[in-house]
């Protein structure tokens, strides 16, 4: 039980990368599906290119009807193998099934990816998936034994990336890599660059330290997606339901912060957005001191023996 | 509104803000021209606010509590690092650098692999030749049926030679080409590769059971007095490409042998160090692979003559060995 436990703790989704500037980044690692469909990607794009090579191949002349499959293997197997390895030097560990889906392979030590780590997972694609998936075609009935083997060789090769926390297949393994998804940056705007003294004209919210001292971080970033929403329209504002919500929290603030006097309704979001400011700044205040405060139950943790 | 009524973090981020803007711009040129298109102001710009960037967000996971800042400069940093740390090699010059000093040098560092692979094929060509010559029987256990292409100790003499000086081959060219790339050997040295990293047994075992079955072969042609001439037909392509099984062997073999041996390293940190030169190998194992697949799709049929296909093909083994020997060795 604890063991399972610990294990869940420790599996995060999130693979740590520090580059040379010492400064560790948080990259999401790609999942099994968005990979499985970069590489359906590139497998059509390279057969496509193989069979158009092929047909102009026979159109020319060079045909012959018992030899069509083996030359066509081979040319899919030499547009194949350069096509991975070219196109992740060039766009930096993306081929066009990756740039599509935006995902990504990076260095798992944080430096530039080398030439040597691209040849060599995509040379272990090769042994992984191709092999075995070329050897389960051409087997038929007849070789049950041959073809347990390559299933099994494939399933094996399948179940290496699900049994480690990056997702890394063998070859990923053994380069050193593994593949994360392309963060988007977006800068919203900052609900606090609205002063705080400003905030309320008409009748400004002032706060107390005792009454910022019961929420953490977690509320205060609850609060933030809260008034985003609001902001940004994504919720129908002026609806009923929205409404409601908006109320319960203030009340529910009202009442945890025990803030006396009644907000009426017109007021409730500029309530909200001067407890925002106030209690990101005492916050901030309070970490610089050196307590950081995860959640409104910091108190009991710390209090713990 | 005066700057002294923002907190603080809204003070910090307003500071940085443009310089952040002027960031991601850079960084979106850069992942579409690529670092080398851009000009030297632009790129001197990248590198030096990508570090800025990484210091902002090390400061703002400090101070700042604000997510949406937070989550703006995690992937703006990461977009940059990306982008500053992209690999700047060109393609030809990665391609010269193989065969002029790669290739080699990791073929001379792992020289030691390299022969213990040749003494496996070596050994067992001959124990399969004195297997034979004990008991023809023999060769019905080694050779498999779809490579002796219906020759065994039951052919004559005649269809023994008729093979080995065939006017008439089924096909020729290209489609002769390809089909002998795909054919017994290539799936033997790709297997032979893959397979040593199970602690060697297999790449050393493989490669042995392919000595034998050539060792037979030979055996049988011996036999009938054919020994040279086959010979002949077998160097031509042969030494090329059974010199490609070794050498894929002997990448395979370090492979295992960095698992077994891993001295002070972690036996996974010992795989990755020795796949630095076994991946060079199974490289030059399936260039020689290519040439013997087309000198045998095109040269075989066309020179009939027994010494002129063992210069050709000892030739060609010469200027393997030269390369191996000679390449990328510093001028003094």
């Amino acid at each position: 039980m604890r063991l399972w436990r610990r294990k869940r703790e420790t599996a995060p989704s999130v693979g740590e990368l520090i580059p040379p500037e010492g400064i560790p980044l948080y990259l999401e690692v790609a999942g099994l599906g968005v990979r499985l469909a970069a590489q359906i990607t590139d497998v059509g794009i390279t057969l496509i290119a193989a069979v158009a090579v092929l047909v102009l191949l026979v159109s020319v002349g060079y045909g012959d009807p018992s030899t069509l499959i083996a030359i066509g293997s081979l040319l899919f197997f030499i547009i194949r193998v350069p096509y991975y390895v070219i196109a992740e030097l060039a766009w930096n560990g993306q081929t066009l099934g990756k740039r599509l889906m935006k995902i990504k392979v990076v260095s798992h030590d944080g430096k530039s990816l080398s030439t040597h780590a691209l040849v060599l997972r995509n040379l272990m694609k090769e042994a992984e998936i191709f092999l075995p998936a070329t050897l389960l075609l051409t087997l038929d009935d007849k070789s049950p034994v041959a073809t347990g083997v390559a299933l099994a060789w494939i399933l094996g090769g399948l179940l290496v990336p699900l049994l480690n926390r990056h997702r890394q297949r063998l070859g990923d393994l053994i380069a050193g890599t593994h593949v994360i998804h392309l963060p988007v940056p977006v800068l919203l705007t900052d609900l606090a660059q609205t002063p705080v003294k400003e905030t309320a004209s008409a009748k400004s919210y002032t706060f107390l330290a005792h009454q910022l001292d019961h929420y953490g971080a977690f509320e205060l970033q609850a609060l933030e997606k809260l008034l985003r929403a609001q902001e940004k329209n994504t919720v129908p504002v002026r609806s009923n339901s929205n409404r409601a919500t908006i109320e319960s929290v203030v009340e529910k603030i009202r009442q945890k912060i025990s803030y006396a006097n009644k907000v009426p309704e017109a007021e409730r979001l500029k309530f909200l957005r001067a407890f925002y400011n106030a209690q990101r700044e005492y916050l901030e205040k309070r970490q610089l001191f050196g307590e950081r405060r995860k959640d409104k139950h910091y108190a009991a943790e710390n209090n713990r023996p | 509104m005066a700057e002294s009524d923002l907190i603080r973090s809204a003070r910090f981020r307003k500071e940085r803000e443009a310089d952040w803007q002027h960031l991601e711009t850079l960084v979106a040129q850069a992942e579409r021209v690529g670092l080398q298109r851009m000009d030297f102001a632009a790129a001197r710009d990248l590198a030096a606010l990508y570090r800025n960037a990484t210091t902002s967000l090390a400061i703002a996971r400090e101070i700042s509590l604000d997510k949406a800042l937070l989550d703006y400069l995690e992937a703006l940093t990461a977009r940059a690092y990306l982008s500053v740390y992209a690999p700047q090699e060109r393609l030809g010059g990665l391609v010269r650098k193989f065969f002029t000093s790669g290739a080699p040098t990791a073929v001379r560092r792992s020289w030691l692999f390299i022969l213990i692979g040749f003494l496996c094929m070596g050994l067992g060509v001959l124990a399969g030749y004195q297997l034979f010559l004990e008991n023809p029987a023999w060769y019905h256990v080694f050779m498999p049926p779809e490579l002796a292409g219906g020759r065994g100790p039951t052919s004559t003499t005649q269809e023994l030679r008729q093979v080995i000086y065939d006017q008439d081959p089924s096909a020729t060219g290209l489609g002769a080409f390809a089909t002998f790339l795909f054919s017994h050997n290539t799936r033997i040295a790709i297997f032979v590769f893959g397979l040593g990293v199970f602690l060697c047994v297999p790449a050393v075992l493989l490669t042995f059971y392919n000595g034998l079955s050539l060792g037979a072969f030979y055996a049988l042609h011996v036999e009938r007095g054919l020994g040279s001439d086959l010979g002949g037909w077998l160097s031509i392509h042969g030494v090329t490409e059974l010199s490609a099984i070794c050498i894929a062997c002997g990448g395979g073999i370090q492979l295992g042998a960095a698992i077994l041996f891993p001295v002070q390293r972690s036996r996974r940190a010992a795989l990755r160090h020795a796949g630095r030169d076994a991946v060079k190998l199974a490289l030059v194992a399936a260039l020689m692979l290519v040439v013997a697949a087309f000198v045998e799709g095109f040269g075989r049929q066309l020179i009939q003559d027994k010494s002129t296909r063992y210069v050709i093909g000892w030739g060609l083994g010469l200027c393997w060995l030269a390369w191996f020997t000679l390449g990328g060795r510093a001028r003094k």
